[in-house]
C-alpha cells in the first residue's frame, strides 16, 4: 500500500528543497511548482476522503516507524515513533488543509519579490501543517506544531505590511509560549505513560511487535497496575493512542489518576490539563490571548492570511480534541463550564470588536475570534452534537475565512487601502465581487443553507443539551450570532450599497479577474454544498466522535 | 589522557613553528595537532586508567567531555584564519600555542581525580585565557577586559583553592573518591561531625570558584565586558571550551564527592540556577551589541546546564554532554558569522558588532544568513535543531526529579525560554527583514567548511539526537 500520509507530508518538503536549489533563471516556475504540488496534495486529500472507511473505529492509513530510542537509565527506555494515521476528526482537517493550501497557492501568484524564499517557505508550511494533523505520536505532533511557526514567521515577517516585524515576533512569541506549556505536559505524560506492546517485547513475553494480542496488552496493563514490571523494562512512549488509555499510566507517576502530587488547590492532572488548554487556546485563539491574531492578519499578505485563518487556527481546536480531552477526560468534564465560558466570551467579545473595526481585514480577523469561540463551546459540551458541530464549524470556518480574506485581498491588491470608510456603493461598479462578498458574509453570519449555519447550530444545540453547562453560557454564545449578523450586514451596507463613492478612481477598481474567480468559485460551491448536505462531513466524523465520547462516561 | 601529553607537546612545537613565515601552515598544523589529540583521546574509549599516582583518571565520561572540548577547539582553530596579517596580530604561533595549552588545561579539568589537578588545570586554562583576552594589545577594551578577567579570575581561583584546603582539612583527602567516601560515611553516622562546618564552608567556596568560571549569576559580572573586549575568536573559545570544562569539572566533583550532602549544595544551587536564567535572559533582551547579547546568552545557557547537574538523574551525563555539544556548535557558528561580518564593515576603525551590522545580510550572503539563522534557532531551542533536543533532555531530567524545588526551576526555565526567543530572533530580523548594504563576503575555504560542518551537525542532531545521545 502507498504511504499516502507520508507522501502528503514529504512531497511539499522535497519540493521546498527543490525550489531552494534551483538556479535563479527558473524563478518564474516557482509558483507553478507550488501550485502543482498543492494540487497533487489536494487530489491525495480527496482520495483519502473518498476511500475513508466511515464505519471503522480505529485509525486508518496508519504508518509506523521507530524513530528515536533513548535509554533513560533507571526509568526504562524512551521511544519516539514516526506514527501517522487519521480518523474522523483529523480527516476533515486534512481535507481542509488540502483545499486551503491549494487556494492559497493560487492567491500567492500576486507575490512578486523574493519568490524563491516565499514559495519554498509556503511548501514547508504545507508539509508541516498536514504533518500536524496526521501525527499520532505526541512528539511528532509537537515537532510539526512548533516547526510550523518558522515558515509562518518568515512569511509574515518578510512579505508583510509596514509593522511586519512587530506582528511576526508577537505571533511567534505568543504561540511559542503556548507550545512550551504543551512541551511541559508532554514531558510529564511521556514519563507517565508506557507502550504496552514495546514493554512486552522488552520483557521478553513476545519476540516481535507483530505478535501482540489484545489479551497480552490487558495482561501487561494488569501487571503495570500491580507494579510488577521492573522500572528498567518500561518503555515510555509519546503514542497518543496509548496516552488516551488510563490503564497505561505507571502507578506512581506524576500524571496517574491516583497521583497525589498537587500544587496548592490544583491536582497535578488539573494543572496539566489547563496548561494544554492554555497552549491550544493561544493558537485558537481565545480571549484573552487572542491579541496576536489581528496584528498578524493585518500585516500578513493575503495568501498568508488565508492560510493562517483557514488552517492554522484549526490546530488549536484539533489539539483540544486529539490531545487535551482524550488524555484528561475527567478534567475536561470538571472544567467544562470554564472552557465553555471562555468560548462564549470569545464569541461575544470578538463580535463586539468586529463591530468597532474600521479596517476590513481587522474586522474579519475579529470575526475569526468570534467564530472559533463556537468551537470551544461545542467541544466543552462533550455531547455528540457539540463535538460534531465543533469539527463542522472548524471545517466551515476554514472555507469561509479563506474566502473572506481572499475578498479583502482583492480590494487591497487594487488600492492598498482596506478602510471601510474609503468605499461606498461598490455594488454598482463591481457586481461580481459584491455577489461573492454578499454570499460569503451571509454564509459566515450563519444563514441556513450555508455551512456556517450547520456548525453554529450543532455547537449551540450540543451546549444546550448538556448537563455540564449552565444555560446562560449558551444563551450568551447564541447572542453572538445576532452581533455577527450586525457587523457583517452593516459592513455590507456601508461599503457596497448606496451610491458609488470612493477615495480612488474608478479605473483602479475593476471587477474580479479570472484568477480571482477561479479561487473563489469552488470555495463558494463548497460553502453551499456543505450547508445543504451536512452528512458529507457528519458521516465521516460521527463514528469517531461517538468513540471519543465513550471516554467521558 | 595521552591527549593531554600530546597537546602539551604540540603546544611547545607550535611555538617553534613561529619561525616559519607562512601563516597558512600554522593553522593547518595546529588543526592537525588538535585532531591527533582527539584521536588519542578516543583511543582510550572503554579503558579506565589512573594516571600519575591517581592524579588523573580517564573513564568514558571524561573521554566524552574531552571529545566535546577538542571538537570545539578544532572548530575554533579552523575559523581563526591565522589571525589575519595586520600589525595587531604579529604572533600567531604564540596564540595557537596558548590555545593548545588552554585545551590541555581544560582536559585536565574533566579528567582530574585529585583536587590539586583540578586547581592546576583550572589555572592553566585561566592564565591562557587572560593572555588571549588581552592579545589585541592596542585596543583599550581588550586591555580592560584582560585586566578585569585576571583580577576577578585570580580571586575566584583563590577562593576555590581555599575551599579545597578546607575540604582537605575536614576529610583528610585530596582524592575526590576519597572525599566522597568520608563525606558519605560521616553523613550516615551523624548530621554534623567534627569539622562539619569546615567541610560545608569548603564546599561552598569551591562552588563559588567554579560558578565563576561557568559565569553563573551572581558571579557573572565579568562575562559581558570580557566577552566584548576579547578578540572575537577568543570569545568563541571562551564561551565554548571554558564553559564545557567548567560545567564538567563541577559535575564531576558534585556527583562523585558530594552526592551525600545534596541537601546542602542543592538548595543554594536551585536559587543560583533560577537567578542565572533570569539575569542572563532578561539582560540579553536589552543589548544593542550582538556580541554582548551572546555573552548574556552564554550566561543563560550556564543556567540550563546547572539544571541538569541539579537534577541528579542517571541521564544527567548524556544531557550535559548533548547540551554542551549543541550549545558549542551553535555558538561557534554564531561567533564565526559575527566575526566575519563585523570585520567587513568597520565603524570608527573597529569592527561593528551591533545588530545593525547584520542588516540585509541575506541579500548578498544567503549562506551566512542561513548559518546564522540555524544557530540562533538552535540556541533558542526551536525543533529540528540540536538545541531543541538539548532543552528537551534537560526538561525531562528536571521532571524526573520529584523535589518540589524543581517546580520553581521548571517554571522559570520555561518562561525564560520564551524570553530567549525574543532576543535570538533579533539577528534573524536584522538579517532578513531590515534593509542594509553588505557586499558579498569572500569566505576562506576552511572557514566555509567549518560553517557547513557546524550547521549540518546542528540540523542532524536535531533530527536524530540518538546518534550521539546514546553514545554518552
Amino acid at each position: 500500500m502507498m504511504p499516502i500520509l507520508s507522501i502528503l507530508i514529504f512531497l511539499p518538503l522535497i519540493f521546498a528543497l527543490v525550489i531552494a536549489v534551483l538556479p535563479q533563471h527558473y524563478t518564474t516556475y516557482f509558483k507553478w511548482i507550488t501550485l502543482g504540488v498543492t494540487g497533487v496534495e489536494l487530489v491525495l486529500c480527496s482520495y483519502l476522503y473518498f476511500s475513508f472507511d466511515k464505519t471503522a473505529l480505529s485509525y486508518q492509513f496508519q504508518e509506523q516507524l521507530d524513530w528515536i530510542t533513548l535509554p533513560l537509565g533507571a526509568l526504562g527506555v524512551g521511544s519516539i515513533d514516526y506514527l501517522l494515521g487519521i480518523d474522523g476528526i483529523s480527516l476533515p482537517m486534512v481535507l481542509l488543509a488540502g483545499i486551503v493550501m491549494f487556494v492559497g497557492a493560487i492567491s500567492s501568484f500576486e507575490i512578486k519579490d523574493k519568490q524563491r524564499g516565499y514559495f519554498g517557505l509556503y511548501l514547508l508550511l504545507t508539509g508541516s501543517v498536514i504533518g500536524c494533523f496526521v501525527a499520532l505520536d505526541m512528539f511528532l505532533f509537537y515537532l510539526f506544531f512548533e516547526f510550523m511557526l518558522l515558515p509562518m514567521y518568515f512569511l509574515i515577517g518578510i512579505w508583510g505590511g509596514p509593522r511586519k516585524e512587530y506582528a511576526s515576533i508577537k505571533f511567534f512569541i505568543y504561540t511559542l509560549v503556548g507550545s512550551l506549556f504543551i512541551l511541559l505536559v508532554m514531558i510529564g505524560l511521556y514519563l507517565s505513560v508506557i507502550d504496552p506492546v514495546e514493554t512486552a517485547v522488552q520483557m521478553g513475553l513476545i519476540m516481535d511487535k507483530s505478535q501482540v494480542t489484545p489479551e497480552l496488552i490487558t495482561q501487561i496493563q494488569q501487571l503495570l497496575a500491580e507494579g510488577k514490571i521492573l522500572p528498567e523494562q518500561l518503555v515510555h512512549t509519546f503514542d497518543l493512542r496509548f496516552m488516551a488509555d488510563a490503564a497505561n499510566f505507571v502507578g506512581d507517576s506524576w500524571l496517574h489518576k491516583a497521583a497525589e502530587v498537587a500544587m496548592g488547590d490544583f491536582s497535578i492532572r488539573a494543572i496539566a490539563f489547563l496548561l494544554l488548554i492554555a497552549g491550544f487556546a493561544i493558537k485558537l485563539p481565545a480571549i484573552p490571548v487572542h491579541t496576536w491574531l489581528p496584528d498578524a492578519h493585518v500585516e500578513a499578505p493575503t495568501p498568508v492570511s488565508v492560510v493562517l485563518a483557514g488552517i492554522l487556527l484549526k490546530i488549536g481546536g484539533y489539539g483540544f480534541l486529539r490531545i487535551a480531552y482524550p488524555i484528561f477526560p475527567e478534567q475536561a468534564t470538571h472544567y467544562a463550564s470554564l472552557i465553555a465560558c471562555i468560548g462564549a466570551v470569545s464569541i461575544v467579545y470578538g463580535a463586539y470588536n468586529a463591530l468597532a473595526m474600521k479596517d476590513l481585514k481587522k474586522m474579519i480577523a475579529y470575526s475569526s475570534v468570534s467564530h472559533m469561540g463556537f468551537v470551544m463551546l461545542g467541544v466543552a459540551s462533550i455531547t455528540s452534537q457539540g463535538v460534531n458541530g465543533a469539527v463542522y464549524q472548524m471545517f466551515s470556518h476554514g472555507i469561509l475565512s479563506a474566502m473572506l480574506f481572499l475578498l479583502v485581498g482583492v480590494l487591497y491588491s487594487r488600492t492598498h487601502d482596506r478602510q471601510i470608510d474609503s468605499y461606498q456603493g461598490l455594488a454598482s461598479k463591481m457586481p461580481v465581487y459584491t455577489g461573492f462578498v454578499a454570499l460569503t458574509f451571509f454564509a459566515s453570519l450563519g444563514l441556513p443553507a450555508f455551512s456556517g449555519f450547520i456548525g453554529e447550530f450543532f455547537t449551540l444545540a450540543g451546549a444546550f443539551n448538556t448537563p455540564l453547562l449552565p444555560k446562560w453560557i449558551t444563551v450568551l454564545g447564541a447572542f453572538g450570532i445576532v452581533l455577527g449578523a450586525g457587523y457583517f450586514l452593516w459592513t455590507l451596507q456601508r461599503m457596497f450599497f448606496g451610491n458609488f463613492w470612493s477615495k480612488y478612481e474608478l479605473s483602479l477598481l475593476p471587477d474580479l479577474n479570472v484568477r480571482e474567480k477561479i479561487m473563489l468559485f469552488p470555495l463558494a460551491i463548497l460553502a453551499i454544498a456543505f450547508g445543504i448536505f451536512p452528512q458529507l462531513l457528519l458521516d465521516v466524523t460521527n463514528e469517531t466522535v461517538s468513540q471519543f465520547l465513550t471516554l467521558f462516561v | 589522557m595521552n591527549a593531554i601529553i600530546a597537546l602539551s607537546l604540540s603546544g611547545i612545537a607550535s611555538l617553534f613553528l613561529g619561525f616559519s613565515t607562512n601563516r597558512k601552515n600554522l593553522l593547518i598544523t595546529t588543526l592537525l595537532f588538535v585532531l591527533v589529540a582527539l584521536g588519542l583521546n578516543l583511543a582510550d574509549w572503554n579503558h579506565e586508567y589512573f594516571w600519575f599516582n591517581n592524579m588523573l583518571k580517564t573513564d568514558n565520561l571524561s573521554i566524552n567531555f574531552s571529545s566535546v572540548i577538542l571538537l570545539s577547539t578544532a572548530l575554533v582553530v579552523a575559523i581563526s584564519r591565522s589571525f589575519g596579517d595586520d600589525e595587531e596580530h604579529t604572533h600567531p604561533a604564540e596564540y595557537y600555542a596558548i590555545m593548545l595549552f588552554a585545551a590541555a588545561g581544560a582536559l585536565m579539568m574533566v579528567t582530574y581525580e585529585n583536587m590539586i589537578m583540578l586547581f592546576v588545570g583550572l589555572e592553566i586554562l585561566s592564565v591562557s585565557m587572560y593572555i588571549l583576552t588581552g592579545s589585541d594589545k592596542r585596543n583599550l577594551r581588550s586591555n580592560e577586559a584582560a585586566l578585569k578577567y585576571f583580577l576577578m579570575g585570580a580571586f575566584a581561583t583563590g577562593i576555590l583553592l581555599f575551599g579545597v584546603a578546607l575540604v582537605y582539612g575536614a576529610t583528610g583527602s585530596f582524592n575526590i573518591h576519597g572525599i566522597g567516601e568520608v563525606v558519605s560515611r560521616t553523613k550516615k553516622g551523624m548530621e554534623l561531625f567534627e569539622g562539619g562546618v569546615i567541610l560545608y564552608a569548603g564546599i561552598i567556596l569551591i562552588f563559588i570558584g567554579l560558578l565563576f568560571k561557568v559565569s553563573a549569576a551572581p558571579f557573572h559580572f565579568w562575562t559581558p565586558d570580557v566577552y566584548e573586549g576579547a578578540p572575537t575568536i577568543f570569545t568563541t573559545f571562551m564561551s565554548t571550551v571554558v564553559k564545557t570544562a567548567g560545567v564538567a569539572a563541577m559535575y564531576r566533583l558534585l556527583s562523585i564527592s558530594f552526592p551525600a550532602v545534596y541537601g546542602l549544595w542543592g538548595n543554594p544551587l536551585v536559587w543560583i540556577t533560577c537567578l542565572t536564567l533570569i539575569v542572563g535572559n532578561i539582560t540579553a533582551v536589552y543589548q544593542q551589541s550582538f556580541k554582548r547579547m551572546l555573552a548574556y546568552s552564554s550566561i543563560s545557557h550556564a543556567g540550563y546546564l546547572l539544571i541538569t547537574i541539579l537534577a541528579k538523574t542517571p541521564n544527567t551525563n548524556g544531557s550535559i554532554l548533548f547540551y554542551s555539544l549543541a550549545y558549542s556548535i551553535a555558538t561557534i557558528s554564531a561567533f564565526a558569522v559575527l566575526m566575519i561580518v563585523s570585520e567587513n564593515k568597520p565603524k570608527d576603525g573597529k569592527p561593528d558588532e551591533s545588530f545593525e551590522a547584520l542588516n540585509g545580510l541575506s541579500v548578498n550572503n544567503p549562506f551566512l544568513a542561513f548559518v546564522l539563522t540555524v544557530s540562533m534557532l538552535s540556541l533558542a531551542g526551536i525543533p529540528l535543531t540540536a538545541g531543541f533536543f538539548g532543552k528537551f533532555f534537560i526538561f525531562t531530567d528536571a521532571f524526573s526529579n520529584v523535589s518540589p524545588l524543581f517546580k520553581n526551576i521548571l517554571v522559570v526555565a520555561i518562561l525564560m525560554s520564551a524570553v530567549g526567543v525574543y532576543y535570538y530572533f533579533k539577528p534573524i530580523i536584522a538579517v532578513y527583514m531590515k534593509k542594509g548594504e553588505i557586499a558579498e563576503i569572500q569566505l576562506p575555504l576552511i572557514y566555509k567548511i567549518t560553517l557547513i560542518i557546524t550547521t549540518a551537525l546542528t540540523i542532524i542532531l536535531g533530527i536524530a539526537p540518538d546518534l550521539v545521545k546514546n553514545m554518552f
